[in-house]
């Protein structure tokens, strides 16, 4: 249990939240008249008793509930100290409640010493008691509210990202092994056989491979550096059989940075896309280059294509029309991206002089 | 009609490795065939094509540059009235353009893997082409304006404004207003009865965004608002041109399009 909390922050209607303290504090206002007439016995007559419990209940929630919203200002609150202040306040109020309610019903003014000496100390331990066990109430109801906020709030979040999460192994499943990635490299592995079976087998080895780590890494919540850079490896080879010396590329991965988590699918698609919208429809290709390096405490991640530039890009910054619906957006990534570790990630695509694109990845780097 | 022993094809797919199987293929199959060139892109087919004239195409659909269809149409277009069309094979990875439509049309398609008994089957249906010594040609232009057809249209709504830079201001153009759009190298000419501005688009994107019933293409590089067409006219050597409402200017009306303008 921690010392201090936070005051509790009611998401309810503030109409509503008085409308429901009122209700309570004249239920409690009522039980103390029904104490101090019938058990205390120290007036007989109950609607007096009533009036003076009304008023006196009244000025001590106003008290409490005011002393609340000026303690709201200060982000932490004691709860010891608040209760002090409570016990204050109640005194406070039974003096003035006594003032006030004997002017309403015409009674001498000092009336005050008259009660005191008819109830005493009982009457002041019932509405400091009464108070602070009212007070504790309200807090922990508040706390409980808060709590089940907090929870809720949290509980959506999970689920964002889950959702999030689930959504972009889908549409990697359907990006990755689309049924044209698969029948374009099958169609080439066809033709090798008969051309030059040594190559076709070592391509077949490159499909295995890249159909594992693709499969597998789909269905992880996280991966390494050294895995996604051998998911793009083999992307890449298979590729660069595809268009011969239309495509050549170069991954450098640091040793240190190796064993570095990531969540997958992130640098994965923007290499697709480097592919898919910057060098294969360049009549005289490219070259593709992901480099991995650190910044402090951020790790940076580029991937550069000598491609079509921008300009080719930019149909996937708006949601793609449905006939692309297989590709995975940039949108899709700045999302998770935001999900997954906050402001501190972020993607920038910018034109790479003479021609093409840089995609950068900015990630925190775990702890 | 051309000598069966002299036959030519030119191949068009930008990937080596399925173009030197193809070319294997053909040369097992088919050993009489003479393979003039294989090229790996969209423009260079073009090129090509007019330049030496070959028998036979196998055109990659997808292809950087233009597509197997674009490039098709543009030599549909550019073609010599009174010579012989090369008869075209479309290949494709798989069935994109629902391409067994064509079956009936004056050219074949294969699906990516191809296989010896596929090809097979393609090269009796172009030998038996071949010797019908038909014209392809009206053939070739019908099949052009069914692979339009077929391009995968985008499900976006329709375009009702169009914005065009002009200077440092923003033009509203009403589509309504848009009498014709015409291509140049990067732009497109929007042409309207009292003003003409350039937007930086390529008549491939714009041509999903337009209501077909309204834009009709005419032409490789024009979209005409039929609204505003007021006659169409054959000249001599049968070349169609339309006259506009409001432009004093004709539009070319390509023979791959022709088909929008017999009578009713």
């Amino acid at each position: 249990m921690k010392p201090t909390t936070s005051l509790p922050q009611n998401d309810q209607p503030l109409a509503r939240r008085l409308l429901r303290s009122l209700l309570v504090n004249i239920g409690i206002d009522v039980i103390c008249a029904v104490i101090v007439t019938y058990v205390m016995r120290i007036n007989d007559l109950f609607w007096t008793n009533l009036v003076f419990s009304l008023c006196i209940g009244m000025l001590a929630l106003l008290f409490i509930q005011t002393g609340r919203y000026l303690f709201q200002r200060k982000a932490t609150l004691h709860k010891v100290h608040f209760l002090a202040f409570t016990m204050v306040a109640s005194g406070l109020a039974l003096f003035l409640g006594i003032q006030l309610a004997s002017w309403m019903l015409g009674l001498a003014v000092d009336n005050f010493s008259m009660y005191m000496n008819l109830g005493g100390l009982g009457l002041v331990i019932l509405t400091v008691s009464v108070c602070i066990g009212a007070t504790l109430f309200f807090w922990n109801l508040s706390t409980l509210a808060e709590l089940r906020n907090q929870a809720a709030t949290e509980k959506a979040r999970s689920v964002g990202i889950e959702k999030q999460a689930l959504q972009a192994q889908l549409q990697m499943l359907q990006a990755q092994i689309e049924p044209h990635m698969l029948f374009n490299t099958l169609a080439t592995l066809q033709s090798l056989i008969a051309l030059d079976p040594p190559r076709a087998q070592q391509m077949l080895d490159q499909l295995i491979h890249f159909l594992r780590a693709s499969l597998s890494s789909s269905r992880i919540e996280q991966t390494t550096l050294a895995q996604e850079f051998a998911l793009m490896e083999a992307y890449l080879e298979l590729m660069s059989l595809r268009m011969g010396n239309r495509l050549s590329f170069d991954l450098r991965l640091p040793a240190a940075l190796r064993g570095t988590v990531i969540a997958p699918m992130l640098l994965q698609p923007l290499v697709e896309n480097a592919i898919k919208h910057g060098l294969e429809p360049k009549i005289e290709g490219g070259r593709i280059e992901v480099v991995a390096s650190r910044q402090g405490q951020l790790l940076l991640l580029d991937v550069s294509d000598t491609g079509l530039g921008l300009t080719a890009w930019s149909s996937l910054q708006q949601p793609p029309p449905a006939s692309h619906a297989s590709h995975i957006g940039l949108s899709n990534i700045h999302e998770r991206l935001q999900a997954l570790y906050g402001a501190q990630a972020s993607l920038t695509l910018k034109p790479k002089l003479p021609h093409g694109v840089v995609a950068q990845l900015q990630l925190p780097i775990p702890p | 009609m051309t000598n069966s022993s002299n036959l030519r094809a030119l191949i068009a797919e930008d990937e080596p490795i399925l173009a030197a199987a193809l070319q294997q293929a053909l040369q097992r199959l088919w050993p009489e065939l003479q393979i003039i060139a294989s090229v790996d892109n969209g423009q260079a087919v073009v090129e090509q094509t007019l330049r030496q004239r070959p028998d036979i195409l196998f055109l990659d659909i997808k292809m950087p540059g233009k597509t197997g269809l674009e490039a098709a149409q543009e030599l549909a277009e550019e073609w010599p009235e009174n010579e012989a069309f090369p008869l075209i094979v479309f290949v494709t990875a798989y069935d994109e353009y629902a391409v067994s439509a064509f079956e009936q049309a004056a050219a074949d398609y294969v699906l990516k893997p191809i296989s010896d008994a596929r090809l097979g089957k393609t090269i009796a249906r172009l030998q038996q082409r071949l010797q019908q010594n038909g014209d392809g040609n009206a053939a070739l232009d019908n099949l052009i304006g069914q692979l339009r057809n077929m391009q995968p249209k985008a499900s976006a709504e329709p375009l009702t404004m169009i914005r065009a830079a002009v200077g440092n201001q923003i033009r509203m153009i009403p589509i309504g207003e848009v009498i014709y759009f015409e291509a140049t190298d990067k732009y497109i000419n929007v042409v309207t009865a009292e003003h003409e501005s350039l937007i930086r688009t390529s008549l491939k994107e714009l041509l999903p965004q337009l209501d077909s019933r309204q834009f009709w293409q005419v032409h490789r590089g024009t979209i005409v608002n039929h609204q505003f067409i007021q006659l169409a006219t054959r000249d001599e050597s049968g070349k169609l041109s339309l006259k506009l409402r409001g432009r004093s200017e004709s539009l070319a009306v390509s023979r791959v399009f022709a088909h929008l303008f017999r009578q009713m």
